[in-house]
């Protein structure tokens, strides 16, 4: 794996200021994320996804190890450094959306672009193109509170790609959207892994999600349990398999 | 069960509730003390010498009570603000809106009854020394001041009481009309405004025309009366709303399609103003009210503390005047600025008093030219020759006062020669008299100057003393009250002006604190979030600061009949302007920090 994306070593990760009882959420983690890849997290309740998602989106900070994100060390990064990588690196979707109430879908979907200071017409034609591949351009002018929960996170997942991301990561994005709305929303994770070739790592503890992934992670014990790989297997094929990987898993 | 699940809501929003708390108090104790002042009969009469002055204080006392209403509102929606989650929660678990609604009322009259108790008793110790401590400043002296007085405990209790328990009844009213839905997610819904540009436009212009009227009113205050200030009070109200309504979303809207709106956070500043933009508006409205009456009523009190001395200047020819000076009256005059000092001696033979006529060449009396035909407002000085002074100099009311009976029974001056002069009977007397530079720099001197000369002189029936640090006192006598009202009226509001800031800022900051958070994560800089942070409350700042200086100078045409020439209310007002203005940036920085904490996402920690 030459062209890792993600790139996770001895990776710590412990609660508790000094005087409380630590807690040791990740430890002793490795793994990495090629190009283009497709890539489930899978884990009991409390097991450390989010956790582990937030030491390589920047958002919280590894006790020990190295994280290496399209090259860039973030652990050696500091505050200025730490936005704009979040900001022109990593493309979020959030279980709760995260849409900002107060601006329109399109605003919202540009917020990256202007935060890089773009020219307002590139932005136009970046967010138009976005809105195209996620079917909402008729949305853009509409306010959050107008949109159904899968209008929303599909507006939330136009913002996470719209200025190319090295790599989208997702905190289970379906957690919050009926079947088939969570059904159209992987459909387009799907798409755009496959026709940008963006890595994605989708957090999730629901089988159905993580069919859509090429490799699925388990976590157990703050460790990397044990690995999935869908080679050929079409989805429901690899759904059977995931299913069964639980059951022992969880064992 | 439901009681105990309140006071646990109460006790997670400890904080709030004494921020709510503490503004109602200070709110309640302002009131005490103003409608202590307001309607203290005793102290009222023995003060306000000048019809004009009661006046003040009853529209004072007029315009603090709708002032307070307002503010009362406000804390109330923002207590609202702060339970409608809870009570939805409370509704969707299953209580009954009947149990929760008298949960609402009697939450909402308890906090009211503590905050209007404690409120008068700290009014009480407050009206103590405050009140004191600022006469003590301005060197003035009200009679008859008690803190503790009942009339005003009761006012103000029914008062503030009758309003809660109205505040109450509006809650319990919103709280049942309602659904739990509305209530639970109250604080995110977008109430976008809609866009209805002609309305605006012509809402804009109405309240234009509004503003007019009211600055007219208050122009025409001799004219119309009484009726200027309420009529002024409800058109400027209006037509300020109106005006920051369309003119807030015009400009939003212009700006909202720029590219200026499409760098960094600008759009998200404007997208910020514009969802809140009702809200603002209202508290914009209040805030500049409250700007323009603090700023006015301490221009106003500055100004009588600067003018009356200055005015004073231009009364007479002379500050004081001092019969045979002893030791210690002489060193208290060479402390004095001087500006001019003459002694002449007296004989007085019954009620007349004469005058050497070669003392008079040699030094002539200096007399003041009438203001109207000085060309600069500055009160200017000349002599006249002997045989002119002999004509009409004599007559002239300052020179016919140095007589030592002071103010007591006198008969016209004579003036003879040296050699008449020197025949003549009579006690003799030697009379100094000072005109200082600037009666404001010898304020203390000229006082005990003024105190020794009264104690030598008590024959004086009226206990007064001639020159016009003695105008000044008289003056000081009846304006002094207004100047007093004004800084005691700016002070409350300025306080109430920041407390009703600090409900907006709390109310906002929980659904700040998400929008914020979310900017994080996405990668916004943390100086980019500061930055927009100090825009959006430097506008909130900004709008009803410039609001209030526009309205201060036309309110100040107001003053005009109470502040005749040479006063005039506007003498002078930039020193005033430029302090007033400094205190609210400080103000502004402070809060600006206090939310900067409240809502900035917490910096992740590299060690
Ligand atoms: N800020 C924190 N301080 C202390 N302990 C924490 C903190 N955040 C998470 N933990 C602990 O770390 C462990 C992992 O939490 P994490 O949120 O990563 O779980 P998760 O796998 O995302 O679970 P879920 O599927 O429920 O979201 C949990 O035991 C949690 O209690
Ligand atoms: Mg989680």
């Amino acid at each position: 794996m030459t062209n890792a994306v993600v790139d996770v070593h001895h990776l710590e990760k412990t609660y508790g200021k000094a005087g409380e009882r630590p807690y040791t959420a990740l430890k002793d983690l490795n793994f990495s994320v090629a190009e283009g890849e497709f890539v489930g997290i899978m884990g009991a309740s409390g097991s450390g996804k989010t956790t582990l998602l937030n030491m390589l989106s920047t958002l919280d900070t590894p006790t020990k190890g190295d994280v290496i994100v399209n090259g860039h060390d973030v652990t050696k990064m500091r505050s200025n450094q730490l936005s704009d990588f979040r900001a022109q690196e990593v493309g979020f979707i959030f279980q709760d959306f995260n849409l900002l109430e107060s601006l329109t879908a399109e605003e919202n979907i540009g917020l990256p672009l202007a935060l890089q200071g773009t020219a307002s017409k590139v932005m136009d034609q970046a967010i138009h193109a976005v809105a195209e591949t996620l079917s909402i351009t008729d949305l853009l002018k509409k306010y959050p509170a107008q949109l159904s929960g899968g209008q929303k996170q599909r507006v939330a997942a136009a913002r996470a790609i719209v200025h190319q991301p090295s790599i989208l990561m997702g905190d289970e994005p379906t957690g919050a959207l009926d079947s088939t709305s969570a059904r159209e929303l992987l459909d387009l994770l799907t798409t755009i892994n496959r026709d940008q070739h963006m890595s994605v790592l989708l957090v999730t503890h629901d089988p159905f999600s993580a069919s859509f992934c090429q490799r699925i992670l388990f976590i157990k014990d703050g460790q990397i349990g044990s690995e999935l790989n869908r080679g050929d297997l079409d989805r429901k094929d690899f759904y059977q398999q995931v299913l069964t990987e639980l059951g022992t898993f969880s064992e | 069960m439901l009681t105990k699940l309140a006071l646990a809501g109460v006790k997670n929003r400890r904080r709030d509730y004494l921020v709510l708390l503490a503004g109602l108090t200070m709110s309640a104790a302002i009131f005490y003390m103003f409608a202590n002042l307001a309607t203290n009969q005793a102290f009222i009469k023995a003060n306000a010498v000048i019809k004009s002055a009661s006046v003040v204080f009853g529209f004072g006392a007029v315009l603090l009570a709708l002032i307070t209403i307002v503010y009362i509102m406000y804390a109330n929606s923002f207590l609202l603000s702060m339970r409608q989650h809870d009570y939805g929660l409370f509704m969707m678990l299953g209580a009954k809106r009947r149990r929760v609604g008298q949960l609402v009322f009697l939450e909402t009259l308890i906090l009211g009854t503590i905050a209007t108790v404690i409120g008068i008793v700290l009014g009480i110790v407050v009206s103590k020394f405050l009140v004191g401590f600022l006469l003590d400043q301005l060197g003035l002296h009200l009679s008859h001041l008690a803190s503790f007085y009942l009339p005003a405990i009761l006012f103000t209790a029914v008062l503030y009481i009758g309003l809660f328990i109205l505040a109450s009844l509006f809650n319990l009213t919103r709280l049942m009309r309602t659904t739990v839905q509305q209530l639970l997610h109250a604080d995110q819904q977008a109430n976008q405004p809609k866009s209805r540009p002609l309305r605006q436009f012509i809402g804009g212009l109405v309240g234009i025309g509004l503003l007019a009227v009211g600055y007219w009113a208050m122009a025409a205050i001799e004219h119309l009366q009484m009726t200027a200030i309420p009529l002024a009070l409800v058109t400027i109200t209006l037509g300020t709303y109106l005006l920051f309504h369309a003119a807030v979303l015009a400009v939003i809207r212009g700006l909202r399609h720029t590219k200026w709106a499409k760098k960094h956070l600008n759009g998200f500043l404007m997208g910020q103003l514009n969802f809140r933009v009702h809200d603002y508006t209202r508290m914009l409205t209040i805030v500049s009210l409250l700007f323009a009456m603090a700023l006015g009523a301490i221009t106003v009190g500055s100004g009588y503390h600067r003018q009356m001395p200055m005015t004073a200047d231009s009364l007479g020819a002379y500050t004081v005047a001092v019969h045979d000076a002893n030791a210690h009256q002489k060193h208290l005059i060479n402390q004095l600025h001087v500006a001019h000092q003459a002694t002449y001696t007296q004989k007085v033979q019954g009620k007349t008093t004469y005058y050497n006529a070669a003392e008079l060449k040699t030094q002539p009396f200096q007399q003041i030219k009438s203001l109207q035909s000085s060309p600069n407002g500055k009160p200017q000085f000349y002599t006249e020759s002997l045989a002119k002074f002999k004509k009409d100099g004599v007559t002239q009311l300052d020179f016919i006062m140095l007589n030592p009976n002071k103010l007591g029974d006198f008969a016209a001056p004579k003036i003879v020669s040296a050699a008449a002069f020197k025949q003549l009977k009579g006690t003799t007397y030697r009379v100094t008299t000072v005109r200082v530079k600037h009666m404001a720099d010898d304020m203390a001197v000229l006082k005990q100057l003024d105190r020794s000369e009264q104690h030598r002189f008590p024959q004086a029936s009226t206990q007064l003393t001639i020159g016009t640090y003695q105008s000044f006192e008289m003056m000081n006598g009846i304006f002094g009250g207004l100047e007093f009202i004004g800084y005691f009226l700016g002070i409350a509001f300025l306080a109430m002006l920041a407390s009703c800031l600090m409900f907006k800022i709390l109310s906002g900051a929980p659904g700040d604190l998400r929008r914020y958070t979310m900017l994080n994560k996405i990668g916004v800089r943390r100086g980019l979030m500061r930055a927009s942070l100090a825009k959006e409350i430097g506008i909130l700042f900004a709008i009803p600061g410039i609001m209030g200086v526009i309205d201060v100078l036309f309110g100040l045409q107001m003053f005009k009949p109470l502040m005749a020439k040479p006063m005039s209310p506007y003498l002078g007002i930039g020193t005033t302007f430029a302090i007033f203005i400094g205190l609210y940036v400080i103000y502004y920085v402070i809060t600006l920090g206090l939310y900067l904490n409240l809502v900035m996402p917490r910096e992740v920690v590299r060690d």
